[in-house]
């Protein structure tokens, strides 16, 4: 069974994503509220992917994700960034973090795990992750 | 946190229609926090009215409508998410010539999620 880390600091974003993804797909899922909390669970756990807002009290998305990448032993891990609706330029400063994919808020729980396996290029029917950074990218391509 | 929808599934149904009524159920947990929001933003609305919108009272109305929209269209309120994230705009890049949008829109939010609040 795959294993998906969110992290958010809205309650109601967490649950509903939680929801989504047991119901729609069937996955295990780990919440956090915070970045330093997500990078701590992420080393715990070794989730498959992680789902995170981009703006976060304290630390944001793209600078947990930076300090993601700073450990080998997470560093692997796809991120999914999660935020409201961009402009081009500021999906192009995602894309160029390295994250797998970038997700828009307010996604649809009924097609939310459609859209992260879709990102992923994940295999609907094997638990096998790719953790390829250049397949994972291509999302944002 | 309980797997609600583990529970959910464990009964012979459409998984969609169970996962609407698990979506439902958070809707009215969360209902406090929401009504907490719209407060904010309705409070902005009415300072910048009278004239006198103070920055801070600017800035957590702009936090709290960027919250609403991106949440409320993942409860179904796709078109009130839309109007919140006009009032986010507009408290962004606030001047005291866009109060009557910002007026007209709040008003709009709140004819929207009248009967779901």
């Amino acid at each position: 069974m795959r294993q998906i880390l969110i992290i958010d600091d809205e309650d109601d974003i967490r649950e509903v994503a939680s929801l989504s993804l047991e119901a729609t797909a069937g996955w295990k899922i780990l919440t956090a509220s915070s970045g330093s909390q997500g990078i701590e669970m992420a080393i715990e756990h070794q989730p498959d992917a992680i789902l995170m807002d981009v703006m976060m009290p304290g630390v944001d998305g793209p600078t947990t994700f930076r300090e993601m990448q700073k450990l080998p032993s997470i560093a692997h891990i796809p991120v999914l960034l999660l935020t409201a609706k961009v402009q081009g330029v500021d999906k192009r400063r995602f894309a160029d973090l390295g994250v797998a994919a970038v997700l828009f808020k307010p996604f649809d729980p009924l097609t939310l795990a459609d859209q992260i396996v879709e990102a992923l290029q994940w295999s609907t029917d094997s638990s096998a992750i790719n953790h390829s950074n250049s397949e994972s990218s291509s999302a944002l391509k | 946190m309980p797997s609600l929808a583990a529970d959910s599934m464990n009964q012979d149904s459409n998984p969609d229609t169970e996962i609407r009524a698990l979506l439902q159920e958070l809707w009215q947990r969360h209902l406090p926090s929401t009504q907490e929001r719209l407060d904010l933003v309705k409070s902005a609305v009415e300072a910048a009215s009278a004239g006198h919108l103070e920055e801070a009272v600017r800035a957590e109305a702009q936090a709290a409508a960027h919250k609403l929209a991106g949440n409320l269209g993942m409860f179904g309120h796709k078109e009130a998410g839309e109007v919140a994230s006009e009032i986010e705009y507009i408290l962004k890049t606030y001047t005291p010539t866009s109060v009557p949008s910002l007026v007209t829109f709040e008003q709009q939010l709140h004819q929207l999620l009248a009967s779901y609040l």
